[in-house]
């Protein structure tokens, strides 16, 4: 069955959430995942939105966490500091799902300016609940397209950090977790053990470690055998066109 | 005791200077209504602060109202960025303190439970932190703590001198009820001095003493009650009304250059004495109505 590379992300987001964890979800790709996910192999899984939004069902597709219609049947509606503070703070989120104009090899990411913070910059949109989830989640998941300009040897300023400068220097920073895994249009990452660099770990069907490797603006870690990325099932393809964005609001 | 007011007089009650959070969360629940009275009557070099920056907060700053925002980033969801706060945090004209929600809604908490400061997991790592050092350090400090000797950030509280808070029902004391999530609504409120509520509807304190556990904001925080129809319009107001995609996108258009902000300046808001004239400009009941909440959906 034919499938975008949209919907491949959703998948690859979706498969890792497990039943029973509590995720953190901002709109757009994540939100497909992580509903994809409820409605196949996690219906025990907590949906958190920042503004105080637990386990919604939406039944129309959404223009941001400002829209009611994702707010739809949710089973509590509270505020940022229950769902920022006493559930992520407190250290009960699970994973959470993060996007960005920029990441470098150790999973910093960048929303809130591209240019030179010092001199000429544009603004962009700046942290939100990001820098909190990547502060205070156990894992994150990374999702973002795949472009020489996004993910960058030097990123112009970290929002949110990854593994900060790699190694232990997260932990020596005082924080706990980090990112687990980097979703692109392209290929999947994980983190290498040691080092911290972005790891290759499956590529998309119809890429070739070439059009990974060229489209990244530095070298990820390489191991010797790097499979392809296993394709949507049918099942999957259909909850995301019919049931959880008709519209193709996320999908783009 | 009757705190209902006019929008005139409540807006008329915030000396130019002040400290103002508002209630806004991008494009829902904003104080539109109140910026455009604010921009009006000429108050200038206000304090904003806001958990995640929204259209009120953009207004008031395209308005020439605000000299520096203390805020967690934002935007107008899919509809754009926040062009007038982009805008001057490029030219430099806005002072910008940048954190994120959970550090603005934990300085929020602070400041309404009368601590010195709060610890948090937060920015630490990012530049944001950097930013916040070199730019207001004394907003943010290391510390250790005193049981463990763990190192922790910590914040001073934020204390607005004014909540200006967007609700769907309050009497005419100000107790009100915020339907649907509340974001920084809660700690906003208590942190302040004091609030001006603006409200789709007052009704009496018989019907407040009726569901009580949905009051949000207990009268004795309120200082002024202003009943206003679509106050929040073009963003939400859950289960009262939806965004008006139309409007907004004008907005949006209109933030793209100089002359044409100018524009929308001078018809959406110096162009129209008070709020009805306002309300009659983008169509009134006939076009408002198509806005109205479906009472089972909310939007």
């Amino acid at each position: 069955m034919e499938f975008t590379a949209s919907e491949l992300m959703a998948v690859a987001g979706a498969r890792e959430l497990k039943d029973r964890q509590v995720v953190a979800v901002g709109i757009g790709l994540p939100i497909v995942a992580s509903f994809l996910a409820k409605k196949t192999h996690a219906p025990g899984m907590t949906i958190l939105f920042e503004l105080g939004v637990i386990d919604p069902e939406p039944v129309h597709t959404g223009v941001g966490l400002a829209d009611p219609r994702i707010w739809h049947r949710a089973k509590a509606l509270s505020s940022f500091v229950d769902i920022l503070g006493t559930v992520l703070h407190r250290g009960r989120v699970d994973v959470g799902f993060l996007g960005g104009l920029e990441a470098d090899q150790f999973g910093n990411l960048n929303t809130t300016l591209v240019g030179d913070p010092k001199g000429k910059f544009r603004h962009m949109v700046g942290s939100g609940g990001a820098n909190d989830i990547a502060s205070c989640a156990k894992t994150t998941i990374l999702i973002m397209r795949q472009e020489e300009r996004k993910f960058r040897e030097t990123i112009s300023f970290v929002t949110s950090p990854g593994f900060v400068n790699g190694g232990d220097s997260r932990q020596r920073t005082g924080l706990r977790g980090g990112p687990s895994r980097v979703i692109t249009d392209k290929a999947i990452y994980g983190f290498h053990p040691e080092t911290k660099k972005m790891m290759l770990i499956s590529i998309h069907p119809g890429n070739t470690q070439q059009d990974v490797t060229s489209t990244l603006g530095f070298q990820p870690v390489i191991p010797s055998h790097v499979p392809f990325t296993e394709p949507p099932t049918a099942e999957q393809l259909h909850l995301i066109r019919e049931v959880i964005d008709p519209e193709r609001m996320y999908m783009g | 005791m009757n705190k209902l007011s006019s929008l005139s007089d409540a807006v008329a009650s915030i000396p130019s200077g002040s400290h103002v959070a508002l209630s806004g969360f991008s494009i829902t629940r904003c104080v539109m209504a109140f910026a455009r009275e604010v921009i009006r009557q000429g108050i200038r070099n206000l304090t904003v602060s806001q958990c995640v920056g929204a259209m009120d907060t953009d207004l008031l700053v395209g308005g020439g109202a605000v000299e520096r925002l203390i805020y967690g980033g934002g935007s107008l969801d899919r509809f754009g960025r926040l062009a007038c706060v982009n805008a001057g945090i490029e030219s430099g004209s806005l002072r910008a303190e940048e954190y994120s929600s959970l550090s603005i809604a934990f300085r929020y908490l602070a400041g309404s439970l009368g601590i010195p400061f709060i610890p948090i997991k937060s920015l630490s790592g990012s530049d944001l932190l950097s930013r916040l050092q070199e730019q207001a350090g004394s907003d943010v400090a290391f510390v250790a703590d005193p049981f463990s000797g763990e190192r922790w950030l910590t914040l001073t509280p934020l204390l607005p001198d004014v909540a200006v808070v967007q609700v769907q029902t309050c009497d005419e004391e100000g107790n009100a009820w915020i339907m649907g999530p509340k974001w920084d609504s809660p700690e906003q409120v208590k942190a302040s001095t004091r609030t001006i509520v603006i409200a789709e509807h007052v009704v009496p304190t018989e019907m407040i003493r009726r569901e009580p556990e949905r009051c949000v904001v207990p009268n004795l925080l309120v200082s002024h009650v202003v009943e206003l129809p679509f106050g929040a319009h073009p963003t939400s107001l859950y289960r009262e009304y939806d965004y008006d995609a139309d409007e907004i996108r004008n907005y949006v258009e209109a933030t793209r250059k100089q002359d044409s902000w100018k524009a929308y300046l001078d018809r959406y808001v110096y162009g129209v004495k008070d709020h009805w004239e306002y309300l009659d400009l983008v169509g009134g009941l006939r076009r408002l109505r198509t806005l109205r909440a479906d009472p089972i959906l909310g939007y």
